[in-house]
Formats: structure tokens, sequence, C-alpha cells
């Protein structure tokens, strides 16, 4: 029950944690890439945390509710205003009949959420809303939402003014450069020191040809170990050719030369190596992330993505709320 | 080679790789697709879903259920006790492929390659055919479409196979492009390494591509039989045989997808024996191509 006024660059439907359960057929997990902010912004207008709701990428949509009801917006800083007048960040507010929510381009981050209460309750496509446009599945007719388009929105009950504490919200990059974290392997064993210690010291550029399925980076050549080198015709002949596996979302997946870290529509499976991996609990910062800002890599232990990642879901309750 | 212990590695706080040797051999494959069946059936805790492919498996795992090294532990002791696959016979549906190979359309999407990101590629059917020691590109078509393939596994994008050759006398092999293809039309058939398969839709690759077949292995629209109960044709243990057509019979059969009307060709009654096709494969003379 919001009419489409203008759909914004690419505004998709998605949950948490998206169509988990099938990397056997290739279906991707798809869901919020910021889920951190998807999941806070739910809460505030009380829906259960992974409901669906809308991701805005670069430039939100406007919106115009059919019937009175709670919104709240999370993530990038889209100076969402309702009938022309600001409406503050990571807290509730209520969207009257007749009112229009207007997003306009993104000024800090990249990707903005918003929740609504009851949560968008478009078809589900294999136990997900999240939509995985490559594919045509989930959302609306599979693709980011139209103009014109009517998004459904299930009944529920919601409270206007309540906050997210400042303490409980992802802190975004000041000076267009991140940290982000990677846990060693599956493939670390291909890259020789000195390729694992070029990744580590080196400040990658994020391409322009990144989208949900991927993300470029530039920076320099990888070096290999003699594994790379010396292995059966089945792998292929290029050092970063691996017989086909299983790919870990959040694979630091590396296409000849080109490291292409596979994000939440990223591809399942395929023949390159994957020295990296990012952990669950920095994804939200490569949502985040804009094409030509610079990451920088930092090693963590299987361990620490796992408690860093319990953080955040702890983070992602009503103790957050104000 | 097959490790004499598989080896696993973390990917990142939810994943582990488990891989047990490097080659493509039907019995990898049936382990890893055993392997990844039992620990889904025996509810290993914490095991959400599992990746199987040619000679590895890769078990996507909830960390507040299960941590790291008991799940290694776990999946080894499943291993073990699962042995060697033995005399594993498995029911396997074959579905024929028409395919135009060295067609105008993957020719075409070479063509851009060469043209946007890199002018020294070779064209891919000549490049393979000459690493692999083949008199030309006739020779080529000819080994690449003399074999049945077993689809040893499902991903990269939603249905699509990973294939080997069945036939050890067709096994081709060759590196993946580098940079990868930002454009690779629906329905071509190429391959890398020591795989071949078929993409879905029109999307960015990297194999060496070299044929097209009209028979869609996706389709959101649901034209034909086939689809309507699930988007995608294939599932792992299936045997495709590609069978070379023209390009008129191709605009043929694509017409009828379009209208619903293609029948496609299936049989549904063979099963594979791993016995079997192993005693097989080792009394060939594998020195000699068709």
């Amino acid at each position: 029950m919001l009419e489409v006024i203008k759909s914004g660059l690419e505004t998709s439907i998605q949950d948490y944690p998206g169509r988990m359960g099938f990397l056997n057929l290739g279906f991707p997990w798809s869901g919020a890439m910021d889920s951190w902010s998807l999941r806070l912004a739910n809460i505030l207008v009380g829906n259960e945390a992974g409901a669906a709701g809308l991701e805005c990428q670069y430039i939100g949509p406007t919106l115009k509710a059919q019937r009175d009801t709670v919104i709240a917006v999370t993530g990038a800083d889209m100076q969402a205003k309702i009938d022309g007048v600001d409406i503050p960040m990571w807290e509730s507010v209520a969207l009257s009949a007749g009112q229009t929510l207007e997003m306009a381009y993104a000024k800090t981050g990249t990707r903005g959420y918003i929740a609504i209460t009851g949560g968008i309750n478009s078809p589900e496509f294999l136990g997900s809303r999240s939509t995985f446009h490559k594919a045509g599945v989930g959302g609306m007719g599979g693709h980011a939402i139209q103009k014109d388009q009517v998004v459904p929105v299930a009944a529920g009950h919601g409270t206007p003014g309540r906050k997210v504490k400042a303490s409980a919200r992802p802190q975004l990059a000041a000076d267009k450069h991140w940290t982000v974290e990677v846990v060693r392997g599956p493939n670390d064993d291909w890259i020789d020191e000195p390729g694992h210690e070029r990744f580590l010291s080196t400040e990658w550029k994020l391409s322009a040809k990144s989208d949900r399925s991927g993300f470029r980076l530039e920076g320099p050549d990888w070096t290999f170990t003699d594994k790379a080198h010396n292995k059966l015709p089945e792998h292929g002949s290029d050092p970063a050719n691996i017989i086909d596996q299983g790919y870990p979302v959040g694979a630091i997946n590396l296409a000849g030369q080109t490291p292409i870290i596979l994000v939440s529509d990223g591809p399942s499976m395929g023949g390159f190596i994957n020295p990296y991996t990012v952990p669950q609990c920095a994804f939200w910062k490569l949502g985040q992330a804009k094409p030509s800002e610079l990451l920088s890599f930092e090693v963590i232990s299987v361990e620490d993505a796992q408690r860093k990642a319990r953080d955040i879901n702890e983070l992602c309750s009503e103790q957050s709320v104000a | 080679m097959i490790y004499a212990k598989p080896k696993c590695s973390p990917g990142g706080d939810r994943f582990m790789l488990m891989e047990f040797g490097d080659e493509l051999t039907l019995e990898l494959n049936f382990f890893s697709q055993s392997l990844a069946r039992a620990a889904l059936d025996q509810k290993i805790k914490g095991v959400i879903e599992t990746s199987p492919c040619f000679s590895s498996l890769s078990i996507h795992y909830e960390p507040d259920e299960i941590r790291y090294d008991d799940l290694r532990k776990e999946l080894l002791r499943l291993a073990n006790s699962l042995g060697n696959s033995g005399d594993v016979e498995v029911e396997s549906r074959l579905l024929y492929f028409p395919a135009v190979y060295l067609d105008p359309w993957t020719a075409a999407a070479m063509a851009e390659y060469r043209e946007k990101i890199n002018p020294e590629k070779k064209p891919d059917p000549e490049f393979v055919a000459q690493l692999n020691g083949l008199d030309d590109v006739a020779q080529f078509v000819r080994v690449h479409s003399g074999s049945e393939y077993w689809c040893a596994a499902l991903g990269f994008w939603p249905g699509t196979p990973f294939l080997m050759p069945l036939d050890p006398r067709c096994q081709l092999t060759a590196p993946k492009y580098n940079p990868p293809r930002t454009f690779t039309p629906r329905g071509t058939i190429g391959m890398g390494g020591g795989s071949t398969a078929i993409y879905p839709v029109d999307g960015p690759g990297g194999y060496q591509i070299f044929a097209r077949t009209p028979v869609p292995i996706w389709d959101a629209q649901q034209r034909l039989p086939e689809f309507e109960s699930q988007l995608w044709l294939l599932q792992p243990t299936d045997r495709i045989k590609f069978v070379p057509c023209s390009v008129e019979e191709f605009g043929e059969i694509e017409r009828k997808v379009e209208e619903g009307s293609y029948v496609m060709n299936i049989t549904d009654y063979q099963k594979v024996s791993l016995q079997r096709h192993k005693a097989w494969v080792e009394q060939l003379d594998i020195s000699t191509r068709f």
C-alpha cells in the first residue's frame, strides 16, 4: 500500500537473512547488504527484525502512503522528507494516508533502508521476499520497484517516536576509507607470502563496475605459490584457476588478476580461487561503501569473526531502542 | 589424485570447504554428493546447506550452533564412515541438447571481447583445439560432442550445470578467461579447466565458448511443461548429450520454445553404476581421440 511515485536508482525489496538453503541450486542468499540497518529499522516500526523492507541504492524513491502507517529510515543518509519536511533517521515516524515520503541522493553511505509497520508482503519465492533481479525472482515481479507499482504491506502495529541509541548504530566511514575484516581461506595456500603482504598493505579502490553480485577491487597484481603453477590441467592453466568449487558468500574471488568480493547476489560456485573471505560482520561496510572509496583489509580469526557477528546480532534487538 | 584425508579450510565465519582430491572423476563426485546428502540427512547440528561440486564440498553452518573445529571433526568422521562409495548405482536421466558448434553468436561475443578488453585473445575453439593437441576445430567439435556429460553439480547462477565428460577420450582442458567476459549469450556452451557448462541466461562468464543450444535450462516465463513446478531443468546425476545441429534448426527449435510447443528429448529409465563406469574406463585406450 505504498504507491511508487519515483522508483529511485535501484530500490529493491530485501529481507534478512534472505533466501538461505539453495546454494546447491545456484541461488544466492540475496537479502539486505547492510542487514544491521534493515534490522534496526524493522525493530523501530514494531516488525520482526528480518521482515522485508526497501533497500535504496545511491538515490532513494518517492512513495505515497495509501493508509496511515509508521515508517523508519536507516542506513545511508538520503535526506528523507515527508511532504517536504525533513524527518529524523533512526527513528520511527508516522506516515499518514496521502502523505509522501521522499528520498534524495545518499549524502553519506550508499544504501538507505525503509521499514514499514507490518512489513512488505510481496509473494515469497523459496522462502524469502528478497529480490534477485538477475534471475527475475523475489520482490515484485522479480525486479527493482517501478513507478506506479503499489508495494503491498501487511497489517501491524507501530509507534512513532522510537529511536535507536547512537551507540547501537553502524558508524559510517567519514573519510571514504573503510577497514574491512577478512578471514584467511579457503584457498589462501595458493598465494605466496609477498602476495598476502601486498593484499593486506594495499588500499584497494572499489571499482565502479560493482553491484550486488560482485565488488571489483583495483590494486596491484597477485603472486602465487608453486601449487598455483604446478597443477593438473583440469584446474585450468592460469594460476588463479582451480577445479570448480562452492564459493563462500563474501569470498574474495580472484578472477585472473581481478579480485571480486562475492556479495549478496554473487555466484555460488566457480573455478577461481578464494584466498580470503569477508565475514558477515563486515557486510554492512560493503553495503555502505561507494565506488572509488578505499578498502583496507584486516585479518581476523574465524572465532573473532563469529563473535563480531554475534555482537551485531545482539544490537539488532529491542535493547537498542531508547 | 584422491587425498588420503579431506582438506578442510574456513570460508569466513559461516563456511567450511572440504576438498577430497584434485581430479575430475565420477568417484570423487559421487563421494562429494553422498557426503553432502549425509550431512543433511544425519542432521549434523548447525549444518544449514551444502554445496557439493566435482571433488569438493562447501558447507554453510550456523556458528551459534556448532564451532568450526567441531564441525570439521563431525564431517571428517562422517566422511570416514562413508568410506569409498563402493558399488553405487544411481538413476540418471539422459537429456539430448541440440547445439550449433562454432556458431555465430558466441563468435560475436568473442569479437566483442577482443574489441573491448583483449585484442590478443585467440578465437576460443582454435585455442582449445591447439591446447589439447587436436588437428583442427572440426576434430574439437567431434571430441567435445563425442561423450555424454555428467551433471556433477548445480551452481554459479540458478540451475547452471557443472558437467564432465563420462568418456575420458573426450576430456579437454582450457584456462579460464583473464579477465572474465562481460557478455555471454543465453544457451552458450563453454568450458574452463576440465569442466563444461551451459549459460542459462545472458551474463558475464569466464569459460572458453564455442557452441550454443536453443533448449532452455532456466525459464522464469515457464513456457514449457518442464518448468511448471520449478524454474530450472537440470539436477545432479543427469546426463547431457550435445547433438550438433544447424543454425536453421536452432531457429526452428527456438521458435517452438517461444510458443511453448517444443518437446524436450529426455529419456528416464537408465542407471549409472560407478563400478561399471570405472571398469569400462580402465580398459579404454585413452591415448587416441575420436
